[in-house]
């Protein structure tokens, strides 16, 4: 269960964010609601990597699914957002299991090229289903329900399912099916001579981070007003794969960081110049060289050190 | 008297030092600049550049001096749809400008609507911008594929081709232009067949699996929407084959611009028909000449590329629409372009007050051999412009 401190500081960080709108910057909410959203998009995927210990190059499927679905049902079919959300959501977590089906009979290089297969094929079917999708046109001219179409109350909005998502991550992750992954990470043979099944645990966690991945796409989709097939395509995948490794995969808040910092990045780095490949470039050198634990085990190796002294 | 006219010297230092003092109108542009697109969207971001260069040169928009806001729009609409909303919230630009893929220029327009900002579209050619997706902010300045294939089909029947080859990407411009085209064809040539229609994927390189078919199809002609690298893939492997000796290549896409013809040089087949929007040897307007001298220096090089017009053009209809509407207000600047006509590099346009699209012409010929140059040029340069 969580500890009453982890409790206090999560409420002080939700009200921080609930009071930014205060501050009169339009530009400061919509930049925080894109990070709200790709830090449950970066946490979602953290389920496969940082607690199962497999790399999966096709989160990105689920996203834009998610995305997708929840788009079209409340544009095309005028559903109202209390249907369309979670049934965005299910859609997403339904296609990941079907796919996390077969992806978890196998590990390691394998299973991330299953995962990228699988995602370029929802591509495919974004790009060539025209008439549903747009295409490469893009779907746009999203119909919001009007409290929602003010960037203030999309943000509360964003604010809050995020923060349920989140709470929700937590609780699973920490749950014992979590502490059963973990030792699935650390041990696969291990755990599976104590009497865990192994493989139907990697599946749930599959489905777990398609689900919470649709959940961020749907957000993206309504936020952007336009879903795009961009955002199924394996550069996505890789984006929050590096947000995942830049914020460290061993610690549960370590994604939002990780997402934080590199959407925050590309953002002002984009201001200056037109070359943040580069910049990325350097940002991965960084990781896998220096800080394999990412930002969460520099600033744990930082303390470590002060501590000493 | 002299208090009158001490009167009237502050005053016009007091009118100098106030229009100083007024802010500068900011305008915002989106084109790609790294990557695949950037080829087309640097020398637009030149074009766009000369023209507020030249405006600030002659005092600005309203006695104000223009600030440029330029940003990468990494041909991904979503990230265009973010850095045009922070152009919007935290630049607070008063109009924004660009785009290239028609994926960006759809995203781009949904900003627009949402913000209520005016867009120009500059390059994006998809229909649906001025069609199905047009509302009140959203302006297109280049052409689009209903034009460029009542052109193709025109230039079809003229050319009298009774068996048809129609090649076209797989992707948005590609659909769209397929549409355009076989929407005019029956009009121009009513007797024309098509035989064949293939549609190789955006990016392909190798044309292999293609060319074959074409060849045995038996078609006089080639309608064909491929345009810039895959023109270029297309010729090397074809035209050692002898595929162009004998089939007329009518083609959209701007392979008639200098740019091709530069690249491809002396391996430029014989029989090819296409367009372009400017050429820095023709003129069809005496404002070009002026024009391309300027670009030429900017840009240290004669032969310059046609897409700086489309990016100087945008400018030049954002400036002249502030100018009537005598206000950077957006709803006042959108009612302003409704119906605006300007002159420009390529001749006098016209946006439609309906439609939000102007009536901007491409320059249509065959690409010939000059004895004094390494590359063929476009001769006679027709220019084409939609009614």
């Amino acid at each position: 269960m969580p500890q009453r401190r982890h409790l206090v500081a999560s409420a002080i960080v939700v009200l921080l964010l609930a009071l930014l709108p205060l501050a009169g910057s339009r530009y400061a909410v919509d930049l925080t609601t894109e990070v709200l959203i790709y830090a449950l998009f970066a946490l979602s995927l953290n389920v496969i990597i940082g607690f199962t210990g497999n790399i999966s190059f096709g989160h990105a499927a689920y996203f834009a699914i998610g995305g997708y679905a929840c788009t079209i049902l409340l544009t095309t079919y005028n559903w109202p957002l209390a249907a369309s959300l979670p049934a965005a959501v299910v859609l997403a977590g339904l296609v990941a299991a079907v796919v996390g089906y077969f992806c978890v009979r196998l590990t390691q290089i394998y299973f991330a090229m299953l995962t990228l297969a699988f995602a370029m094929l929802v591509w495919g079917v974004a790009f060539k289903w025209k008439a549903v999708t747009g295409g490469d046109d893009g779907f746009t001219g999203i119909k919001l329900p009007a409290m929602l179409a003010h960037h203030v109350g999309y943000f509360y909005f964003t604010l809050a399912v995020v923060a349920v998502g989140v709470a929700a991550l937590w609780v699973i992750c920490h749950s014992a099916f979590g502490l059963t992954l973990v030792a699935i990470r650390e041990n696969a043979v291990r755990a599976g001579f104590i009497g865990v099944d192994t493989r139907r645990m990697r599946w749930a966690a599959f489905t777990v981070a398609g689900t919470f991945g649709g959940l961020a796409g749907a957000l993206f989709g309504m936020y952007h007003r336009g879903m795009y097939i961009e955002n199924a395509y394996w550069t996505e995948s890789a984006n929050v794969l590096i947000m995942v490794l830049l914020g460290g995969i061993y610690s549960f808040v370590g994604p939002i960081f990780g997402a934080a910092a590199l959407h925050l990045l590309q953002t002002f780095t984009n201001q200056y110049t037109p070359y943040w490949p580069t910049v990325l470039g350097l940002i991965l050198l960084v990781i896998v060289l220096a800080l394999p634990d990412g930002l969460i085990g520099l600033a744990a190796r930082v303390k470590a050190r002060r501590g000493r002294t | 008297m002299k208090c009158t006219a001490m009167l009237a010297a502050v005053g016009v230092l007091a009118a100098g030092a106030a229009a100083a003092q007024q802010p500068p109108i900011k305008i915002g542009v989106l084109y790609p600049l790294t990557g695949g697109g950037a080829v087309y969207g640097v020398p637009a971001l030149a074009g766009h550049q000369l023209a507020i260069e030249e405006l600030n040169a002659k005092g600005g928009i309203l006695g104000r001096k223009i600030e440029s806001i330029e940003r990468d729009d990494k041909l991904n609409p979503a990230a265009a749809s973010s850095t045009m909303k922070e152009l919007i919230t935290k630049d607070k630009v008063d109009i924004v400008l660009g785009g290239l893929a028609s994926s960006v220029g759809l995203a781009m327009s949904e900003v627009s609507k949402q913000e209520k900002v005016v867009y120009i579209s500059t390059i994006p050619k998809s229909i649906q911008i001025t069609t199905d997706k047009l509302h009140k902010y959203v302006f297109r300045t280049s052409a689009n594929t209903d034009q460029e294939g009542d052109t193709m089909a025109m230039l079809a029947g003229k050319n009298k081709l009774s068996k048809i080859c129609h090649l076209q990407l797989d992707y948005a411009y590609g659909n769209d232009l397929e549409v355009g085209i076989l929407k005019a064809l029956p009009k121009y040539a009513p007797d024309a067949k098509i035989v064949l229609t293939l549609k190789p994927k955006l990016g392909a390189t190798d044309f292999n699996p293609f060319i074959p078919q074409v060849m045995a199809a038996g078609c006089d002609g080639v309608l064909s929407g491929l345009w810039g690298p895959h023109f270029v893939s297309w010729v090397k492997q074809a035209a050692p084959l002898g595929f162009f000796n004998k089939i007329k290549w009518i083609s959209g896409g701007e392979v008639g611009s200098h740019e091709i013809a530069g690249e491809l040089k002396g391996e430029y087949p014989d029989n090819v028909i296409s367009n372009t929007y400017e050429l820095w040897y023709h003129a069809n307007d005496p404002s070009h000449k002026e024009f391309q001298a300027k670009l030429a220096k900017k840009l240290n090089t004669q032969e310059t590329p046609q897409w700086a017009a489309l990016g100087y053009i945008g400018v030049m209809y954002a400036a002249a629409a502030m100018e009537k509407a005598k206000s950077t207000e957006a709803d006042k600047v959108a009612e302003a372009l409704e119906g605006l006509s300007i002159g420009t590099p390529v001749g006098k346009l016209t946006i439609d007050a309906k439609t939000h699209q102007a009536n901007i012409g491409q320059f249509w010929g065959p690409m010939v051999k000059k004895s004094d140059r390494a590359y063929r040029m476009m001769e006679p340069a027709e220019y084409i412009q939609p009614k």
